[in-house]
């Protein structure tokens, strides 16, 4: 029977080129016209522990990985302890048998002698992956020659991976080949990237002109995805000496009339609260990308949780608008990447583009049109006034920009100030500023009003509330289990979209998300007063298996 | 004394602070890179951090961004690669640039930014009523150092000169000819920019007549490192001017961007669509 959905584990040590396994098997699908989901789970370390890849392809528009896998591939013991427990009915566990030589193995395992065919190549242990890529083709029916295509596009090294190949392809053809079929479409491939990936394309297509930013995982790839295409993108991009470098920066370079970004996670992010703040003050624009792992502290640094919630909308000290959003899924962190840099321009304030883990590192096939995002504009002064004004009182609250160098003198500062922009202590001008800057507030949500703020899925059934990468896991969950219901995601979260819950406001939802003290749960309380019926929280680091999350939307109900 | 590059804010340093001759050599400074080089004041920007010293921000009427305690360095830096083309000038405090903020000021010197820090090195926290800094001497009594500070001094010529600036230069503001030539030639200089003012305090460290008594003309520069770092020991006698200056350096903005100017370069709209629709047909 053809299968419409196929899921592949490949595991080993970290330096094993798992990674790379995950991208290739991504690569072999939306070849045959799939739709893949990509997650990656490894570890805070170079070398060793146990990475893996689960590979997730489906004839329809899949939003998450399975952890029940048709294929597991264990190129080390590990691999095969961890993941005996993750085949499904009719599964097939091929094992790395040089790793397993004094382990009692169970029936319907397949051992092929990796490490020893690997040896006879240099970098034998990098190998492994390929070696999990040709089980792959093997079970899948690929032919020698397509394998060898594969690796070609794929892979440095060439001629020593295709002949590592073909040596484990013979040996694992006997017992396996064609053991799956594949569903095939008609569709085009797809690109399968990156969140990261589509912020990063998100920004630059909405005019981001410097980046700036201390790695930290999991916010480092879009350092390394923008410093890659930099010059393709005329764009400016500084690794510093640290965040508060980075951010203090981009305000500078936001100063001049350049578009800015800057991405951490949890501590990069609390380290330039200070400057978040100024932006504010300033009136400054910038988008700080937050990327979530399990906090608090440093935390588990190679996982996904959703603990950074109140973090990201209380951003600051003082009072100042600011606006926070979370895309749900890759694509949408694309439009909303743009979306976000043309409202801290509009609005000359902060934006805090709040994801996670799960969202920034998982690959999965997307369809983007660079022509739909959006363009970041800023209010421009038009002259008119005896001299500029950089804070001038306006009804909106919004004082038009003008950049330096000009005839006219600009001044910003993180003082209280008066319209010209010098500090000021007199209790008429500190009262009328802050009115300015809340004026923008109101603006702000004016704004919104207009704007697309929360995605509702389905219709009819129970009501499901949930945000961010997590409403993949849900929409995924509903699918699998073939369960009616309408989930209901506010993109926008500070200011809330208060007004497109009215319709919910008699319902009793069960809310679903990645944090232990149910940070979204009881936003969601506090902004529309809707109570939960059911709480689902997930905080070990892993995001939701979809079969498992079904099940518990089943309870719930 | 109100003039064409002073603002109409109240001035409020205690009189006789050193802080009158940063600005009164300062502006002398820009009026000279006008009347002899040509460049406009709308090309000079300042940033400032957060002091006595910051106060210059209000009281000059020039472009730029009033910044957080210790971070105008970064400001600075982030302000002269938008805009390779403007001369940007970071005022800070002893206590920013060598405490809260000395990350930035080494590594700007590091990376050879182009844009010129000016210390207003008074060896005291004035704004906040007298601790020590770290340029005050070791047993200096304030507030939080009642018994005396524990710590030694840094010596902040040295500092910049081991992490390689490329104009090192140490000023008075007690005289006002030669620290507006300091000004003037660290303004003028392609690349990362130093000068430590030493500068009295008169409510919390008056050592208006110690540097008196101490300061003396150096005439030129000299060659190397080592020469400098020895200068910048001495202490029976202070010399003034600049110390160290190594020219044709490749700045920052030149080694990371080449000649890219992103404000009048920007790619356009199209420009960009074009680049991700090859990306992502690379990820296909």
């Amino acid at each position: 029977m053809e299968k419409e959905l196929f899921t592949f584990i490949a595991g080993g040590t970290a330096g094993a080129g798992i990674r790379k396994a995950g991208a290739v098997a991504g690569y072999i699908f939306t070849r045959m016209g799939r739709r893949v989901f990509e997650m990656e789970d490894y570890q805070s370390l170079i070398k060793g522990g146990h990475n893996f890849a689960v590979v997730s392809s489906a004839t329809y528009p899949i939003k998450s990985h399975y952890m029940k896998a048709d294929l597991v591939v264990a190129t080390d013991k590990r691999s095969y302890d961890m993941h005996k427990e993750h085949l499904r009915d009719g599964g097939v566990m091929v094992f790395n048998s040089d790793a397993m030589k004094d382990e009692t193995v169970p029936n319907g395992g397949i051992g092929i002698p990796f490490t020893t065919i690997s040896r006879k190549y240099t970098n034998s242990e990098l190998r492994l992956g390929v070696g999990a890529i040709t089980v792959l083709a093997v079970s899948i029916g690929m032919s020698k020659d397509e394998l060898a295509d594969v690796i070609r596009t794929q892979y440095r090294d060439a001629e020593n991976n295709i002949n590592f190949a073909m040596e484990i392809y013979d040996a694992a053809a006997p017992q396996l080949f064609g053991k799956f079929t594949l569903k095939k479409t008609d569709e085009k491939p797809l690109p399968m990237i990156s969140g990261n990936e589509t912020i990063s394309l998100g920004a630059v297509a909405g005019g981001l002109d410097f980046f700036f930013s201390y790695p930290m995982t999991p916010a480092s790839s879009i350092l390394h995805f923008l410093a890659a295409h930099a010059k393709e993108f005329q764009i400016g991009v500084m690794h510093p000496e640290s965040e508060l470098a980075a951010i203090n920066m981009a305000l500078g370079a936001a100063s001049m009339g350049l578009k800015t970004m800057v991405a951490s996670s949890g501590g990069g992010m609390a380290l330039m609260e200070e400057a978040f703040s100024l932006s504010g003050m300033a009136e400054v624009p910038v988008l700080a990308v937050l990327g979530s792992r399990p906090g608090p502290s440093t935390g588990v640094p190679t996982y996904t949780e959703q603990g950074d919630l109140r973090f990201a909308i209380n951003q600051g000290h003082g009072e100042f608008p600011r606006v926070v959003a979370s895309p749900y899924s890759m694509e949408e962190a694309f439009y909303l990447a743009a979306e976000m840099l043309g409202l801290v321009q509009e609005f000359q304030t902060l934006g805090i583009l709040l994801t996670e883990k799960h969202l920034e590192e998982s690959r999965m096939t997307v369809d983007i049109d660079p022509t739909k995002a959006s363009w970041a504009e800023p209010i421009m002064y038009q002259g008119g006034d005896e001299k500029y004004l950089r804070y001038k009182i306006t009804e909106d609250g919004i004082s038009p920009l003008l950049f330096p160098p000009s005839d006219q003198v600009i001044k910003f500062t993180s003082y209280e100030h008066d319209e010209y922009g010098v500090s000021t202590e007199d209790p008429q001008i500190i009262a009328k500023m802050h009115e300015k800057r809340a004026r923008k507030q109101e603006t702000i949500v004016r704004k919104l009003m207009q704007m697309h703020t929360v995605n509702v899925f389905g219709h009819g059934g129970p009501v499901i509330f949930t945000y961010g990468s997590t409403t993949m896991s849900v929409l995924e969950a509903l699918h699998c289990a073939n369960l009616e219901a309408t989930v209901v995601q506010p993109i926008y979260l500070e200011p809330f979209p208060t007004w497109e819950f009215e319709k919910f406001k008699n319902v009793s939802p069960i809310v679903v998300e990645q944090s232990v003290m149910g940070a979204f749960e009881t936003l969601i309380k506090e902004k529309t007063g809707i109570k939960a019926k059911a709480s689902i929280r997930k905080y070990d680091g892993r995001p939701f298996d979809p079969e498992e999350l079904a099940q518990q939307i089943k309870e719930a109900i | 004394m109100p003039d064409d590059l002073t603002t109409y804010a109240e001035n409020t340093w205690c009189p006789g602070c050193g802080n009158f001759g940063i600005f009164n050599a300062f502006k002398n400074a820009v009026r000279r890179l006008e009347q002899e080089d040509g460049i406009s004041r709308n090309n000079i920007l300042i940033t400032a951090g957060i002091g006595c010293h910051a106060k210059i921000f209000d009281y000059l009427d020039l472009s730029g961004f009033y910044s957080l305690h210790g971070r105008e360095i970064a400001t600075a830096q982030g302000m002269k690669l938008a805009n390779p083309a403007v001369t940007v000038v970071a005022f800070a405090g002893d206590g920013d640039a060598f405490g809260e903020g000395i990350e930035h000021l080494i590594f700007a010197a590091k990376r050879n930014a182009d844009i010129t820090v000016i210390i207003h090195d008074n060896g005291v926290y004035g704004l906040t009523t007298g601790q020590f800094t770290p340029t005050s001497p070791e047993g200096f009594r304030g507030p939080s150092t009642p018994f005396g500070s524990p710590e030694e001094p840094l010596n902040p010529i040295k500092l910049m000169l081991s992490v390689g600036a490329s104009f090192v230069a140490r000023g008075f503001s007690g005289k006002l000819k030669e620290l507006t030539d300091v000004f003037y030639q660290a303004m003028k200089h392609k690349g990362f920019s130093f000068v430590d003012v030493l500068q009295p305090c008169v409510s919390f460290n008056d050592t208006y007549k110690l540097y008196n008594s101490k300061v003396e003309n150096l005439p030129q520069p000299v060659s190397t490192v080592e020469e400098a770092m020895k200068l910048a020991e001495q202490t029976e006698k202070l010399p003034i001017g600049v110390f160290y200056q190594v020219e044709q350096v490749p700045t920052y903005h030149e080694r990371l961007l080449g000649d890219l100017n992103i404000v009048s370069q920007r790619a356009s709209k199209e420009q960009r669509w074009e680049s991700i629709r090859t990306l992502l047909q690379q990820s296909t």
